[in-house]
């Protein structure tokens, strides 16, 4: 797959009063992980919606795999994955699946083997003849995800897909994307838990307020955010260690977690300095590592305070 | 296509598979079977023959002439109807009230014990001042007071004209009435139906697009505002465009009526047909019961029916679909139905309104309002056949009708199923309509 897969520019949408997206242009590039990241509020399933087409932009283009705007007619090589959880709830499980793969436009009997398969793989086989409602909400969310890949979609949008999950669970899918990005196939998922973007992702967007503040490989990310960060951790004389983190010549930031702590060192930063000082005060360092900046210090830090005051979620979609 | 095919089999698929379905499609006929055989089951049980004593204080033949009236009075027709009243005349002269009395402690008890279900005295005062006396445990059952006033009257009135010197036979030819037999024709031909057939017709088909209008029309409703409500619209409207979704639902939960209504058509027809088996079959004479025929279809009327039947179902149902996706909430959707129903209603009365006159003016008129021709063809089609060019442009119209309403009801649902949380003004619903 040569050039992007999904390309939006300059695409702007007002809900009544407020600016859920501004001038925001993204590219996916085709195959690996795009992680749409940012905090709630953001305008990140708005972005989504509109590249599925389920609301049009105010202002501005969107293409999908190459057509104008993911019109329906590619809806068989996208699959999707809203935020706003739906299943049928009389409905038989693989009765539901083979449903939405027929929807797709995949013929009903492929669509019924197909799910079984699915079903085997993410383990709840034993489910398939029980109606939705029967199923825990973990379990929900796993055939809504079959839902969205059953058709073998190039491209797959999934709307925080690990939300609501439990560790075991997250993992079961987590390693479902993994498995489909090495396949070749295109994901794009938005997040708000950095630890997971940071695993996963190849490229990231960062938006905040509706606006772009962030793009490009996770390495260009890092080496463009710059500074040179050290994480450490000690066992003891938490005090002392602090007071040398707050020497201003030799640390510019410090995100402090008691035990441990993610510094950026002050420019032009030797950590051989910090080391030294660090072991003069005896504050028992378990681990001194020079490293690039994590992803979440680099989402506090462009995001920030602006996260905290993200506006309220517009209800109606008209 | 084959996507609308999909939607269509899961509505009609997980319609069929519900327990509501199948309860209502069994109960109906149950309860229509019931119609046919209670009364008639409770006619043979309770009014059995009736043993009757007549104190006679007439002084001239009434009272003889009455006991045989009675005694000739059948439950129901044919030849093996059982006698209505079984007569023991008991002439009392002037003692009517002490031969009263003394045949009452017999009278209105068990069955099983001798005695009389009831007592009726004449006397001369019956001819002069029209007045007799029963006494019985039975006072209650009109039916059974009104049939015993019946068979005496006559008596009463002949013994009265006999006294003015006139001939009663001559009274009872002239004052004989006329019965004009109704005997349908259609193209030519003699359809073998009465006119009250062919009303009871005209009214039925009427009703049952009434009927599924308003049972299937409100399910179409309800499960779009519940696939709003679970959110399962985003998964849809990602996959389907919005006619596809709602085409594929309306035609789906129509497919559903028409199962249904042929189930019941099926088992009415058959329960008709088959209506005197039955009855003997639970022991009930056929005489007793409520005669009941299912009025036949013509395979032209049947055609012209179905037709109608399911641009009327697409025409409304669509108009469901849009109130459904207006709303949020089923009581929501309550409320914003109003005008849809008000369409239902007047299209199922100006039925009534225009049976009486189905070739008058306003009959013409109303065939081509695309909302009501659904309701009116059927009905003037059964009760005369309507030349073709009519019938081809009241088609042409309701089609036209139809794709205007689908046109903007899809426009309604297009915007509709995404937008949640307040009811749709009529600000909103125009501005949709025009934006969409």
């Amino acid at each position: 797959m040569n050039g992007s897969v999904v390309k939006v520019e300059e695409v702007t949408k007002r809900f009544a009063g407020h600016t859920a997206v501004e001038r925001l242009s993204i590219e996916v590039p085709g195959g690996g992980i795009f992680g749409l990241l940012g905090p709630n509020g953001a305008g990140k399933s708005t972005t989504i919606r509109m590249i599925m087409n389920i609301i049009t932009p105010d202002e501005g283009r969107i293409s999908v795999l190459g057509g104008i705007s993911a019109s329906r007619d590619l809806s068989s090589r996208i699959g999707y994955l809203p935020e706003e959880r739906g299943l049928y709830k009389k409905m038989k499980v693989v009765d539901q699946l083979a449903f939405f793969g027929e929807a797709k436009g995949i013929p009903h009997r492929t669509a019924r083997t197909k799910s079984g398969e699915w079903l085997a793989r993410l383990g709840i086989s034993d489910w398939a003849v029980k109606k939705v409602e029967d199923l825990s909400k973990g379990m929900q969310q796993k055939v809504q995800f079959i839902g969205a890949l059953l058709h073998e979609p190039d491209l797959v949008i999934l709307d925080e897909p690990f939300s609501g999950l439990d560790p075991v669970n997250s993992q079961v899918m987590k390693d479902v994307v993994v498995d489909l990005a090495r396949q070749g196939k295109t994901i794009l998922f938005s997040t708000h838990i950095m630890e997971q973007a940071e695993k996963m992702c190849d490229r990231i967007v960062i938006i905040s307020r509706g606006r772009k503040v962030v793009d490009g490989t996770l390495a260009e990310v890092k080496r463009d955010f710059g500074g040179r960060h050290v994480a450490l951790s000690f066992t003891r004389n938490a005090d002392r260690a602090a007071r040398v983190l707050a020497d201003r010549s030799l640390v510019a930031k410090v995100d402090d977690y008691g035990a441990t702590a993610e510094v950026e060192l002050a420019s032009p930063g030797d950590p051989d300095r910090l080391l030294h000082t660090l072991v003069q005060e005896q504050v028992g360092l378990a681990r001194f590592e020079v490293v690039e900046a994590s992803l979440q210090s680099i989402f506090i830090a462009k995001v920030g305070i602006e996260a905290a005051t993200a506006p309220a979620k517009e209800t109606v979609r008209a | 296509m084959h996507k609308i095919w999909a939607v269509i089999r899961r509505e009609f698929v997980e319609r069929v598979r519900t327990r509501a379905f199948l309860l209502s499609t069994i109960l109906f006929p149950l309860f229509m079977a019931a119609m046919v055989v209670i009364p008639g089951f409770l006619m043979s049980r309770s009014t059995g023959t009736q043993r009757l004593a007549m104190v006679d204080a007439t002084s001239d033949q009434l009272g003889q002439r009455m006991a045989t009236s009675l005694s000739a009075a059948r439950i129901g027709r044919g030849e093996a109807a059982l006698p209505r009243y079984v007569v023991t005349r008991i002439p009392a002269a002037d003692r009517a009230i002490a031969v009263r009395d003394s045949l009452l402690p017999m009278t209105g008890r068990s069955r099983k014990l001798e005695g009389f279900e009831g007592i009726l005295v004449v006397t001369d005062s019956t001819v002069t001042q029209g007045k007799a006396e029963y006494f019985g445990a039975n006072v209650a059952s009109f039916d059974d007071m009104r049939e015993l006033e019946q068979t005496i009257r006559p008596i009463v009135i002949g013994r009265r004209l006999e006294g003015l010197g006139v001939d009663l036979d001559q009274v009872m030819k002239s004052v004989q009435g006329i019965d004009l037999v109704t005997n349908k024709v259609a193209d030519g031909k003699l359809t073998g139906e009465s006119g009250a057939a062919t009303f009871a017709l005209a009214y039925a088909m009427g009703f049952i697009l009434y009927f599924s209008l308003l049972i299937f029309g409100t399910q179409v409703m309800n499960s779009i505002v519940e696939e709003k409500n679970n959110r399962i619209v985003e998964i849809l409207a990602s996959s389907l465009t919005p006619f596809q979704m709602m085409l594929g639902k309306v035609v789906g939960v129509g497919l559903v009526a028409l199962l249904q209504i042929g189930i019941w058509a099926g088992a009415a027809t058959f329960f008709s047909a088959n209506q005197a088996k039955i009855l003997g079959a639970l022991g009930i004479a056929s005489s007793g019961a409520m005669p009941f025929t299912f009025p036949a279809m013509g395979p032209g009327l049947l055609i012209v029916f179905l037709v109608f039947f399911s641009l009327g179902f697409l025409l409304y149902a669509a108009m469901y679909a849009a109130v459904g996706a207006m709303s949020s909430t089923t009581q929501d959707a309550g409320q914003l139905q109003m005008p849809v129903m008000m369409f239902v209603l007047v299209g199922f009365f100006s039925v009534f309104a225009l049976i009486r006159d189905p070739n008058g003016t306003a009959a013409h008129v109303l065939s081509f309002v695309p909302m009501l021709t659904p309701f009116v063809i059927p009905m003037r089609y059964s009760i005369s056949p309507l030349p073709m060019v009519e019938l081809l442009t009241a088609i042409a119209v309701t089609v036209l009708g139809l794709l205007a309403v689908v046109w903007v009801a899809a426009r309604i649902y297009r915007v509709g199923i995404l937008s949640y949380g307040k009811k749709a003004s009529m600000r909103d619903m125009i501005r949709w309509i025009r934006t969409a």
